[in-house]
């Protein structure tokens, strides 16, 4: 899986807010993407239309040809588990060491703990983070603990790898490194959506950009 | 083949076994926080306790009133018949009462024998040997069977109250009517107090439940990001309240006998008084089990309304 469309997406909120208005896009499998706009453009919505937190007002999102706003309560969590996701915040959980804190996604997918102690050494060494995995993400600085958020996004191996303003409180080294991994991770097949209004790093980059305006593609 | 159609492009990554590791892995994570929170958690037990030992006692109250009553089975309830001076139709009816489906014997006792009934107890023979008629009536003690009903002795005074040469019936409510009275209100209060103090029980623990719930509302933002199912995030709160429930009902099983160690002493020596005794039943094995199963569903149904209510709705991002 891969392929993501969204077809004549609308979506309003309770307050009347229209977030997204007849929004046609196509990710293609494969492809890293950027989801760049003024704050307030949509780029949230998107990615939280595509993680089905949310459903379209009107409208369709494919994935590999699903309509995933459509996805019953039982197939939802399947759907989440092939999914990676990073945050400007970074969601980790404070009282919980970096090992755990990657490990969450497998332990929920109820993964044996053998398979999770190998998937976890994996991911946290690809961020370069194994020696601080018994570490709470409080001990860390923000750059390692965007990275930490990294290490549980792809520690499941999802085909999708969704990044909402991931490099949003980072210097631009470590911005740079940070999408050094996407690119990464896309290397070997994943199709990667960064929302990001960091214009100077975009255009450092040569990635398809996908601008957005009032909810609408403008570019 | 079948099964990827059904599951989609989005394969289970999960080990058949898995489900069992989760579930133990929330048991071992519920146990350790309840372990470490032990004020909280000694509270609840406390408050879920106090709210299910009132009805547990009413409980083995109703129990042991209607084990007294069984033991008190010979004071069956009864009529006495008393007749007119000269009465002649004594015997008949005595003879139309026993053939009666409710009664279960009629004694008979004479003029003549009041007489010397009375003279034996009262030792007043000497005053009454100068009286030229005998003043005591004949009179006819009715006992009933074991389970007749209150309306059966009603009928069977009112009958006599009508029959020729019946000067006065009084129908004597016995212990055994008492206790079974009793036994029914014990039963009925502690229905009412069960259901009163179970909803207590239920809502103490949803108001626990939802603090934790509170308390862990960014781990399980997290965990519904990363694919967990609705009852995966339920889970350990459901193991939560069934734990507080069972610990209450623990709690409960201590305070009731507490209480049985505090009266029984008391009780016995009244008892005594009346020439009886009474062995302390229902507290056993099968009554703990019920209490700590039932505190256990008790606080499973809190932590549902509690879950049902935090839950809807979570707003991830």
């Amino acid at each position: 899986m891969g392929r993501i469309e969204f077809l004549n997406v609308y979506k309003r909120y309770p307050n009347g807010f229209e977030a997204l208005q007849d929004l046609s896009l196509v990710f293609e499998e494969g492809s890293m993407t950027f989801l760049t706009g003024h704050s307030g453009a949509g780029k949230t919505t998107c990615l939280k239309l595509l993680l089905c937190l949310d459903n379209p007002t009107h409208g369709q999102i494919l994935v590999n040809g699903v309509n995933v706003s459509r996805l019953s309560a039982r197939r939802l969590p399947h759907y989440r588990q092939n999914l990676g996701a990073v945050f400007q915040d970074h969601k980790l959980l404070a009282a919980r060491s970096v090992f755990d804190n990657v490990a969450l996604p497998l332990r929920v997918s109820h993964m044996r703990e053998r398979e999770v102690r190998r998937r976890v050494s994996a991911a946290l060494n690809r961020v370069g983070l194994l020696e601080r995995e018994s570490l709470l993400p409080m001990q860390l600085s923000t750059g390692e603990q965007q990275r930490v958020g990294i290490a549980r996004a792809v520690v499941s191996r999802p085909k999708i790898l969704l990044a909402d303003e991931p490099t949003g409180n980072l210097d631009p080294e470590l911005s740079e490194d940070i999408m050094a991994l996407f690119q990464g991770f896309n290397e070997v097949g994943a199709t990667v959506i960064v929302a990001s209004h960091d214009r100077a790093l975009i255009e450092s980059l040569d990635n398809p950009v996908v601008e957005l305006s009032h909810g609408s593609r403008v570019g | 083949m079948r099964d990827s159609r059904k599951q989609g492009p989005w394969p289970r990554i999960s080990h058949p076994w898995g489900r069992w590791r989760g579930h133990w892995r929330v048991a071992r994570e519920v146990f350790f926080f309840v372990s470490t929170h032990t004020g909280t958690s000694l509270l609840v037990w406390l408050l879920v306790g106090i709210a299910l030992a009132l009805p547990a006692s009413l409980m083995l109250v109703q129990t042991n009133l209607s084990r007294l009553a069984v033991d008190w089975g010979g004071g069956r309830a009864s009529v006495s018949v008393y007749m007119e001076l000269g009465a002649l139709n004594t015997a008949e009816l005595a003879a139309q009462l026993g053939r009666r489906a409710e009664v279960e014997a009629v004694a008979l006792t004479s003029q003549d024998e009041a007489l010397q009934e009375f003279t034996a107890y009262t030792g007043f023979g000497d005053a009454l040997a100068g009286l030229t008629r005998n003043p005591l009536p004949a009179s006819l003690r009715v006992t009933f069977v074991a389970d007749a009903h209150a309306d059966a002795l009603e009928a069977v005074a009112a009958l006599m109250r009508e029959a020729d040469g019946v000067a006065d019936v009084v129908v004597e409510r016995t212990w055994l009517e008492r206790i079974n009275a009793i036994s029914r209100l014990a039963n009925a209060l502690g229905l009412v107090f069960g259901v009163l103090f179970g909803v207590g029980a239920a809502l103490v623990t949803a108001t626990t439940v939802r603090f934790a719930i509170d308390s862990q509302l960014d781990e399980l933002k997290v965990m519904k990001l990363v694919g967990a199912s609705d009852a995966q995030l339920r889970r350990p709160f459901l193991y939560f309240g069934a734990l507080y429930g069972a610990g209450g009902g623990l709690v409960a099983t201590m305070l009731v006998s507490l209480g049985l160690i505090v009266l029984e002493v008391p009780l016995l020596d009244l008892l005594g008084s009346f020439d009886q005794t009474l062995v302390l039943g229902g507290f056993d094995a099968a009554f703990v089990v019920t209490l700590v199963g039932l505190g256990s569903a008790l606080g499973m149904a809190g932590a549902v309304l509690a879950v049902r209510q935090r839950l809807a709705g979570l707003d991830v991002m």
